[in-house]
C-alpha cells in the first residue's frame, strides 16, 4: 500500500472516530484522541531534539568549537534542578534569567505597539482639513478613516471605558453612557462569536472536503469502508452497553 | 408538552445533522455563489503586485494541522502569487509542530510553479525561542537560522543573497493561528526593524487584529477561509476556499435560522407561561 493511500485510510478513520462523538461518547472517539494527543506530542520532543539539540546545540559545539554556547546550555540545565528537591534553588537563577530578559525585552515594544499605537489611533481628528474646502466631515459609514467612525469609535471607547469605572454609581447620566458601553460590548462580542462559528465551520469544511476526495477509488474507497465500520462499531458498542446494566442485575 | 416545548428540548443531534447536510451538499453540489473582495484582502494582493520581481518574500507559517483548513488555502494562494510574481520566498514557521506542513505545501506549490530550492525559494523551518526569533532575525538572519531545513548553511544560498536581517524584507506575511504568530511579528519586527507587514489568521482570531489593521500597524489581513476565497479569488487560481464557499454561506444561513428559531419557541413558550400563570 501507498504512503498516500494508508495516509488517507489513516486521516478518514480518524476523522469519523472523532466524528462519531457527535452520537456519544465511545471507544473509538477516545481512542483518537488519544492518538492526537501522543502523536503531538511525539512529533514536537522529535522536532526540538533536531533542531535543538543537534542542529544548534550539538553540532556547533562538537563540530566548529563553538564553546561560548555552554552558557546557554548551562542556564538550561539550571531549569531542570527543579526535580531534586536540594538542587531546586538553582533552579531561580535561570527562571530570574528568563523572566528579565522577556520582560526587558517585551514591556517596552508591547506598550508601543499596542497602548501608544492604539491611543494615537482612537484620538483622531473629529473634523478633516481637506485643500481648498477648509474643514470637512466624511460621513462614509464603509472608510475606516471618516470622520464619523472616529466619533463612533471615540464614544465607544469613552462608553465601554466608563463601564468599566466602578468608582460611581452607574445612574443618571452614567447609567446611559454605561449602557452605551454595554451596547458596544455586545457588538464586539457578536462579531467575535460570528467570526468563530465562521472559523468552527471551516474546520468542518476541511474534514468534510477530505472525506470526499478520498471517497475516491484511486484510495480504496476509504470514508465508505470506515464509515460502515464505524457505524458497525457503534451500533455493536451500544448493544453491548446496553446488556451490561442487566448481566450485573 | 407543548409545540414550543418540544422544539427546544430538540435532541441536539438533529442539529448536528442539519449542520452536517448544509455542509456537505454543497461541496457536493456547488452552486458558485458570488465572492466579493474586501479591501483588506485586496491591499495584500495590491503590494504583492506592486513588489518589483527578485524582491524578498517571507512568509511566515505560523500555525500548524490544527488550523490546515483555513490557513492553508491562504498559505498556497499567497505562495501562488509570489512565485508567479516572481519574488524570493524565504519560508519558515515559528510553531515547532506545523514544521513538516509548512515544508510539504511550500515544496508543493514550488514544484506547481517550477520554481528551484535554494534559487527561488528556501525554507528555513523552525528556531526555537518564539518572539525571541524574531528579534535575532533582525539583528542577523543566519544567526537565528544557521542553517535551512535540510539542514544546509544559509550563508551563500542564492535566494539569500543581499539579505543580512529583516530589514532587507521588502514584504514580510504572517499566516499565524495564535501566538506567536501576526501580532508578535508587528511587536518585535515591523515596528522595530521598519519593514511592511501583513497577515493572515484564523476566524477566531480576525477581530482582535482589526484594530492593527485600522491603525496601519499591519497594511491588510486575510481572515480564515472567507479570506482564503477572495485571495484565490484574485490570484484567479480558485482552489479549496472557494469551492467551501457555497457550504460556509449554507451553514451560516443554517444557524441563522436556527437561532431565530430558538428565540421564536423561547418567547412563544414564556408567553404560555405567562399567560397560564394570569
Amino acid at each position: 500500500m501507498e504512503a498516500t493511500t494508508l495516509g488517507a485510510w489513516m486521516a478518514t478513520g480518524l476523522t469519523l472516530f472523532i466524528f462519531s462523538f457527535l452520537y456519544k461518547d465511545n471507544p473509538l472517539f477516545k481512542l483518537a484522541e488519544h492518538l492526537y494527543v501522543g502523536v503531538s506530542v511525539g512529533y514536537t520532543i522529535v522536532k526540538t531534539w533536531d533542531s535543538v539539540i543537534v542542529h544548534l546545540i550539538y553540532r556547533p559545539i562538537v563540530d566548529q568549537g563553538e564553546i561560548g554556547l555552554l552558557i546557554p546550555v548551562a542556564i538550561g540545565l539550571l531549569m531542570l534542578t527543579r526535580y531534586v528537591p536540594k538542587a531546586a534553588w538553582m533552579s531561580r537563577y535561570a527562571f530570574a534569567f528568563i523572566v528579565g530578559l522577556g520582560s526587558g525585552l517585551a514591556i517596552p515594544r508591547t506598550i508601543s505597539s499596542f497602548i501608544l499605537k492604539q491611543v494615537e489611533d482612537t484620538v483622531r481628528p473629529l473634523l478633516s482639513m481637506a485643500g481648498g474646502e477648509g474643514l470637512t466631515f466624511s460621513m462614509n459609514l464603509l472608510n475606516p478613516a471618516s470622520n464619523l467612525n472616529a466619533i463612533i469609535i471615540l464614544i465607544g471607547v469613552s462608553s465601554v471605558l466608563f463601564y468599566f469605572f466602578f468608582s460611581i454609581e452607574h445612574s443618571g447620566p452614567g447609567k446611559v453612557v454605561a449602557r452605551t458601553g454595554i451596547i458596544f460590548l455586545m457588538i464586539a462580542f457578536g462579531a467575535a462569536f460570528g467570526y468563530t462559528v465562521m472559523a468552527r465551520m471551516s474546520l468542518l469544511i476541511g474534514r468534510l472536503t477530505d472525506l470526499i476526495e478520498f471517497s475516491d477509488a484511486s484510495y480504496g474507497r476509504p470514508t465508505l469502508w470506515l464509515f460502515i465500520l464505524t457505524v458497525v462499531a457503534l451500533v455493536l458498542l451500544g448493544r453491548r452497553a446496553s446488556s451490561a446494566p442487566s448481566q450485573l442485575e | 408538552m407543548t409545540f414550543s416545548e418540544r422544539m427546544l428540548k430538540i435532541d441536539r443531534r438533529i442539529i448536528f445533522l442539519v449542520i452536517g447536510l448544509c455542509t456537505l451538499l454543497p461541496l457536493l453540489y456547488p452552486v458558485g455563489l458570488p465572492i466579493k473582495i474586501s479591501p483588506e484582502v485586496r491591499s495584500i494582493y495590491d503590494y504583492m503586485e506592486a513588489l518589483p520581481e527578485r524582491s524578498v518574500f517571507l512568509l511566515s507559517i505560523d500555525f500548524d494541522p490544527a488550523s490546515k483548513p483555513e490557513l492553508h488555502p491562504q498559505a498556497i494562494a499567497l505562495l501562488r502569487h509570489a512565485f508567479r510574481k516572481n519574488l524570493r520566498v524565504v519560508a519558515m514557521t515559528l510553531w515547532v509542530s506545523g514544521t513538516g506542513m509548512a515544508d510539504q505545501l511550500l515544496t508543493q506549490v514550488a514544484q506547481e510553479m517550477g520554481k528551484e530550492n535554494g534559487k527561488d525559494y528556501v525554507f528555513l523551518g523552525w528556531s526555537p525561542g518564539g518572539t525571541a526569533v524574531i528579534i535575532n532575525m533582525g539583528q542577523d538572519l543566519y544567526t537565528a537560522f544557521p542553517s535551512d531545513y535540510s539542514g544546509k548553511a544559509t550563508k551563500g544560498i542564492p535566494v539569500l543573497e543581499g539579505v543580512q536581517s529583516l530589514k532587507d524584507i521588502a514584504y514580510a506575511i504572517s499566516l499565524g493561528a495564535g501566538n506567536p504568530g501576526i501580532e508578535a511579528w508587528y511587536v518585535f519586527g515591523k515596528d522595530k526593524y521598519k519593514f511592511e507587514l501583513g497577515g493572515g489568521c484564523t476566524g477566531v482570531i480576525a477581530p482582535g487584529l482589526y484594530p492593527l489593521l485600522r491603525s496601519g500597524q499591519i497594511n491588510g489581513l486575510i481572515g480564515g477561509l472567507r479570506g482564503a476565497a477572495e485571495y484565490e479569488s484574485l490570484v484567479g487560481q480558485k482552489g479549496r476556499a472557494v469551492a467551501g464557499m457555497d457550504a460556509q454561506s449554507a451553514t451560516h444561513f443554517a444557524i441563522i435560522v436556527l437561532v431565530a428559531m430558538c428565540n421564536l419557541f423561547y418567547f412563544s413558550l414564556r408567553h404560555q407561561q405567562g399567560q397560564r400563570q394570569v
